[in-house]
């Protein structure tokens, strides 16, 4: 899993300050969510899919293979819309199922935007270490460290409790289900599931609490920092990376419209 | 509601001064901070604020020399910063730890655990802390540890409390002691919490993983790359970092493989030369020789012995056999003791009770008191009436490689007399492996080319961690996809699914953590839970034999069911409910858990969990035993208790194959080796001790 999502690369996104990549990806989000022209989504789409291919850091296999699950993303968000929306300029309809022009613009619309939704989110996923993002934001932003101390100790508990639903499964198999039904013994599932994985991590984060205390963690005093948080020469060109990209999208949109629709609220 | 509080910590006024320990603070001080003992929160609060404005007072009267009214406070101020400056000198006499009259109460639990229990520890002992489990040593040691009450808030009263200045920990469990993802980010957040630069960071970490003999070639290495014993040394490591006077070590080899264990202990050894230790630990093999003091604690928690190492020893040799202590040679007395002491008067009708038990139930013990001792079977020494010790006697004479060759001239008779789940014949295999591949994810993962388990086999398998070994036993249980010949006994299965319904109704598993095995939230369900699924089984393959189709037996059901024959079949399934739980009830009899039917699993004891486990694997017959290191991490008296099951269950008949990291497993009770590296079976040897041997272990390491 860890070797999996080790980055072939460090790109400049990866070099960023953390702290300043999280409030620019918050601005981008704002910007995606503004957006309500088609072909303004359409180049976001665009434009976001080729900068996670060129700026992850990641072969173009494995990429791909990240971005196919948006595949599902998009016809999720957009085909609701095409199949239920409203419109006026009926194209097809069988039942309650009705496709009009605009339901079929604005359809698309949404699945665009939660293309371009998705690569922002995954492209400061994929470039950003927990370990990173929380040190920069306990310099930067003054978290207390006692959240983000538990939430980097939580992050190292969650393999072994994946861990132990395996093996929890492996002993369900072979218990069987003592003679009881296969629905019944299905309906107890959850049961059977929470029980000893609770009852085993609760145990652990209690341990994990008392070596931390051991270690003289007190959330509550002054403390150093053994990774630094600077505002590097990588923060101006991520900075300006994501501008260009931004203003690259808004321009196509204008120059080079592929559908010439108006604000996708108001009719079209 | 009251609670105490004990503020005893020295180190709060050093942080507040913005120092780095570990500086000698001034002996008077410490005393008033740790006399405060007894205040709640607040009080304790403004005392150690007294004292530290008291240590405060000096910055400001070293730079305004010239006040002259200042002038007495002055030198006063001098003469503590020279008090702080002074070295302080190691002497023997002084005192590191110490507790009077402690009491203390966990809530929840009716009894106090400790009643007025004093000890007190000088500077540079090595203590060691033993006794029975559950009865509060690693309490007390969090308690010197100041762990309870500044981390874990028990409700806690003392005369007298001194914890050490300044005390590192190490745990038990390897995988729960860290909260950082990296080797270094680890270390490194126990220097920020002493608030060292960043520069000095590096070298400090570099210095302290060279002290512990843990030699990375990069330090920025993923905890979760690291051995267990590894680990365990990084936590070392880090408890070092704070440059602790005084080690406090709970269990921290009890869950490491016998490499992992020396190692870590010869780390400690290296790092406590001018330290204060005190250890509590069950395996006291790598311990004992370099502790000063040993110190046993009964099950209420008082104090039964203090003393030397030899003089505990030589004196209190039972009590710690009792107490499931691994002390050098537990292993002897547990094998040896099973020939050599006569079976106590009131353990003798358990034994009784329990051979009754299992003969009622099928199962063939031969007589206890019959077992002889490794490679001194003689036909005589094997009496009793049942079928097994007969033909024990009758294979004593035979080698090793006639029996494996099957030339038995035993007569067939015999053999009816063997548990009827070994399916028959002596020396027909139990499971037969051939070409035998397993596969994790399309990876081959472990590779036996051939290999046979025959009734009667205890098979010890060993190897380094990662090599296989828990993959070829979820393999064999068709848990994983596999490759080649695995045949359980006569069974042919042709199905994927078919190979795991096989394997289910011929071998049990049990798992290193009893609690993943547990359904049901009462003890006898739990037992009984297996029974059931068993009279399932049987029901269905009927059914089938009968040549009813699914489809067909579906729709008779619907149709024909008259309320008579409705009827019929709820006494037919009360029948069957009533004569589970007679069985259930048995079994839990037999396993030492009689009169716990009614608790719920997670309630019992570790032993008794385990017990349970393998009780809850084994109630059905089923003729091969598998087991994922049933020993690892238990006390000795539990450990044997779980061994001599496996003993009883392999001298009538069935076979056991566990994996096990335990030298002595492999040396003193396999029947055979075998030998696990790099994801292929590398051996598989006999060790000489026959199937037909009786049981070895004896019953007075048995856990109640």
């Amino acid at each position: 899993m860890n070797g999996f999502f080790a980055p072939a690369r460090q790109t400049a996104l990866h070099r960023a300050n953390p702290a300043l990549k999280l409030p620019l990806f918050i601005v981008l989000f704002i910007l995606t969510m503004l957006t309500h022209t088609i072909d303004g989504s359409f180049y976001l789409a665009c434009v976001f899919v080729l900068l996670l291919f060129m700026a992850s850091g990641y072969p173009l296999w494995k990429t791909a293979l990240l971005i196919s699950g948006f595949a599902l993303a998009f016809a999720s968000a957009s085909l609701t819309m095409v199949l239920f929306g409203r419109g006026s300029e009926i194209w097809w309809s069988w039942g309650p199922i009705v496709i009009s022009q605009e339901s079929f613009y604005r359809g698309l619309h949404l699945g665009f935007r939660s293309i371009a939704f998705g690569c922002q989110g995954l492209l400061f996923v994929l470039t950003t270490s927990s370990t990173g993002l929380f040190y920069a934001l306990m310099q930067r932003f003054k978290l207390n460290p006692k959240y983000a101390y538990s939430f980097m100790a939580s992050i190292r508990l969650l393999p072994m409790t994946l861990e132990e639903l395996r093996i929890r499964r492996d002993a369900l198999a072979i218990r069987g289900t003592g003679g009881s039904t296969r629905s019944r013994a299905l309906l107890r599932l959850p049961e059977r599931y929470a029980l000893p994985l609770l009852a085993q991590s609760i145990r652990r984060a209690q341990r994990t609490a008392a070596a931390m205390e051991v270690k003289r963690f007190d959330a509550d005093r002054r403390r150093t920092y053994y990774y630094s948080s600077p505002i590097t020469s990588a923060d101006w060109l991520v900075l300006l990376l994501l501008a260009l990209a931004v203003t690259a999208a808004i321009c196509l949109a204008q120059e080079l419209p592929v559908f010439r629709l108006g604000d996708m609220r108001t009719g079209l | 509601m009251m609670r105490w509080i004990a503020e005893v910590e020295g180190a709060e006024h050093k942080r507040a001064a913005g120092e780095v320990p570990p500086l000698p603070s001034r002996p008077k001080d410490a005393a008033a901070m740790n006399t405060a003992v007894e205040i709640r929160r607040p009080e304790a609060m403004t005392a150690a604020e007294q004292v530290l404005r008291s240590t405060a007072v000096r910055q400001p009267a070293d730079r305004d020399h010239e006040a002259a009214e200042d002038a007495a406070a002055h030198v006063q101020v001098l003469e503590l910063n020279e008090a702080l400056l002074r070295p302080q000198e190691p002497e023997p006499s002084e005192i590191a730890a110490e507790v009077i009259g402690l009491r203390l109460k966990f809530p929840g639990v009716p009894d106090l655990l400790f009643r007025d229990l004093s000890l007190s520890i000088r500077q540079g002992e090595k203590v060691l802390l033993l006794g029975p489990s559950g009865c509060g040593k690693s309490t007390l040691l969090q308690v010197l540890g100041g762990v309870i009450p500044r981390v874990t808030e028990v409700p806690l009263k003392a005369e007298r409390l001194k914890v050490p200045e300044s005390a590192g920990m190490v745990f038990q469990d390897p995988d729960t002691q860290f909260c950082m993802p990296y080797v270094d980010e680890e270390l490194a957040f126990v220097l920020e919490n002493l608030t060292v630069p960043r520069e000095e960071m590096r070298p400090r970490i570099e210095a302290a993983l060279r002290e512990v003999g843990l030699n990375l070639p990069d330090i920025h290495v993923p905890i979760g790359s690291l051995s267990q014993g590894m680990k365990q040394r990084l936590a070392l490591a880090s408890a070092l970092l704070l440059a602790p006077d005084t080690l406090l070590l709970d269990e921290p080899s009890a869950l490491l493989d016998p490499e992992g264990r020396s190692a870590i202990w010869t780390a400690v050894r290296r790092v406590s030369e001018r330290r204060t230790v005190i250890v509590v630990e069950h395996r006291i093999d790598e311990v004992l020789d370099w502790m000063d003091r040993v110190i046993v604690f009964r099950d209420d928690g008082s104090v039964l012995a203090d003393g030397s190492a030899a003089e505990v020893f030589s004196r209190y040799r039972g009590k710690l056999r009792e107490y499931g202590i691994w002390y050098p040679g537990a292993w002897d007395d547990a094998l040896w003791g099973a020939a050599a002491a006569p079976v106590s008067a009131e353990e003798a009708p358990r034994q009784e009770r329990r051979s009754e038990v299992l003969a009622a139930e099928g199962w063939h013990l031969p007589d206890r008191t019959a077992a002889p001792e490794i490679g001194a079977l003689e036909p005589g020494a094997a009496r009793g009436g049942d079928g097994l010790a007969q033909s024990a006697a009758a294979a004593s004479a035979m080698c090793e490689s006639e029996l494996r060759a099957g030339r038995s001239d035993r007569p067939k008779a015999q053999s009816e007399a063997a548990p009827p789940a070994a399916g028959g014949a002596f020396d027909e295999p139990l499971l037969r492996l051939e070409r035998f591949r397993v596969l994790r994810g399309g990876r081959e993962v472990c590779a036996v080319e051939q290999a046979a388990v025959m009734p009667g086999d205890l098979i010890a398998l060993t190897g380094p961690n990662g090599a296989g070994k828990s993959s070829l036993l979820l393999g064999l249980m068709g848990l994983l996809p596999r490759q080649g010949v695995c045949q359980f006994g006569a069974a042919f299965p042709a199905s994927r699914r078919e190979e795991r319904q096989t394997a289910a109704k011929h071998a049990a598993f049990v798992f290193q953590n009893p609690e993943f095995q547990f359904v049901t939230n009462r003890v006898q369900d739990e037992v009984a839970f297996t029974l059931r699924g068993e009279a399932e089984e049987a029901a269905l393959t009927a059914a089938q034999a009968g040549g009813a189709s699914w489809k067909r037996r579906l729709t008779r059901r619907v149709a024909t069911l008259s309320p008579a024959d409705r009827r019929r079949r709820a006494r037919l399934a009360a029948e069957m409910e009533q004569e589970a739980a007679r069985r259930a009830s048995a079994c839990l009899e037999s396993f030492g858990l009689g009169g716990y039917e009614d608790r719920h699993p997670y309630l019992l004891s570790l032993g008794q969990k385990r017990r349970l486990s393998v009780a809850s694997a084994v109630v059905t017959h089923k003729p091969l035993l598998l087991l994922d290191e049933p020993t690892f991490g238990q006390d000795a008296q539990n450990a044997f208790a779980i061994l001599r099951l496996c003993e009883e269950l392999r001298a009538a008949g069935h076979a056991v194959l566990m994996i096990t990291h335990e030298p002595e497993i492999a040396e003193r009770l396999a029947t055979q080796v075998w030998r696990i590296e790099e994801g292929r079976l590398t051996s598989a040897k006999p060790t000489g001790r026959s199937r037909m041997d009786g049981i070895l272990l004896s019953k007075g390491g048995e856990a109640e």
